[in-house]
């Protein structure tokens, strides 16, 4: 049994979980939750899924409900989420998972981490039209033409390196965004974001960057 | 794997290490945890690239979550503490299952 479907029976064998979980064959685990359907999930190692690694999934596993990342450090292609969205396959982090079995809705979830702000920046006046380049990273159209690189940081209080590792790996963008509502970028953090050429900034700040820009 | 048995594998497999201050966080202190946090305080640039490597190739089947910082940003944030992190040099010198005793916390 693979090192990550490991972790994930251990964690769903925690007391008090209310989901429990069976491993079926190779990445493929059953979770059951009184009252809720069983899920199909796929428990991934990988550092980035792709629309290849994506179809391989759902190919090899025909009832598959849900596409797990279980690092943390996992990234999304932007193909392979709209290949899994479009074939009702949910998709994200172990947290994500636990939630969706829990709520009923593993088909359609999507990585908890990025859900809120994404609905935030597609239903924001000024935005005409978003393409998620990355489950992170978004090329937004505005209705003035202008159209912006935004890469999401997730942390709590993003660092000096979490600003320099998204442009690093994703390539430049013009503003860096702190989606966590709680958190505050370090000063250092935003003196790598004026290095870089980019803008590390919260949802205040960047609403009214697109409402000028 | 106990935690003391993961700080023990990565001082081992990331030599670069020394030239950091490294810590563990989180609920894998206390027994299995969603992944394993580690934090990482030290120079950005070439020694942190290389640490870097290091980290990724020992942590191939772990689900390390991994955080760097430089030293002024751990300062500033008083992380260490406010987490009760612990020094990975502290934990791999402790035998068995890794139930902290109080004394073995950071404090500063």
């Amino acid at each position: 049994m693979n090192w990550q479907v490991k972790y994930a029976l251990a964690n769903f064998s925690k007391p008090g979980e209310r989901s429990k979980a069976v491993h079926v064959a190779g990445d493929l685990i059953k979770i059951s939750t009184p009252d809720r359907p069983d899920v199909f999930a796929a428990i991934a190692a990988h550092e980035t899924i792709n629309i290849d690694a994506a179809i391989g999934y759902r190919e090899q596993f025909e009832n598959l409900d849900f596409l797990c990342g279980y690092r943390t450090s996992c990234v999304w292609e932007g193909d392979a989420i709209r290949y899994l969205e479009e074939n009702r396959v949910g998709w994200g982090s172990f947290g994500t998972l636990g939630s969706a079995a829990l709520d009923g809705d593993a088909n359609t979830a999507s990585h908890k981490i990025y859900k809120f702000s994404d609905r935030l920046i597609r239903q924001y006046g000024p935005v005409a039209d978003v393409v998620r380049e990355f489950d992170r990273v978004y090329r937004v159209s505005l209705r003035t033409g202008t159209t912006l690189r935004i890469g999401m940081l997730a942390e709590y209080e993003p660092t000096a390196d979490a600003v320099r590792s998204l442009w690093d790996r994703f390539g430049p963008v013009n503003i860096a965004w702190n989606i966590n509502p709680s958190g505050t970028p370090s000063p250092e953090a935003l003196e790598a974001g004026r290095e870089l050429g980019c803008e590390v900034m919260k949802w205040d700040d960047l609403r009214e960057r697109l409402r000028k820009a | 794997m106990t935690a003391n048995d993961v700080a023990a594998h990565l001082l081992t497999s990331c030599k670069s290490l020394a030239g950091f201050e490294s810590y563990m966080f989180g609920s894998t202190l206390s027994g299995v945890g969603q992944d394993i946090d580690i934090l990482v305080v030290g120079p950005c640039g070439e020694p942190l690239t290389k640490l870097k490597c290091e980290l990724g190739l020992a942590g191939e089947s772990l689900p390390l979550h991994l955080l760097y910082m430089l030293p002024s940003e751990a300062n500033h944030t008083r992380f260490v503490a406010r987490e009760k992190c612990v020094s990975l040099a502290l934990l791999a010198d402790q035998d068995g299952d890794c139930h902290l005793h109080e004394s073995l916390v950071i404090s500063g």
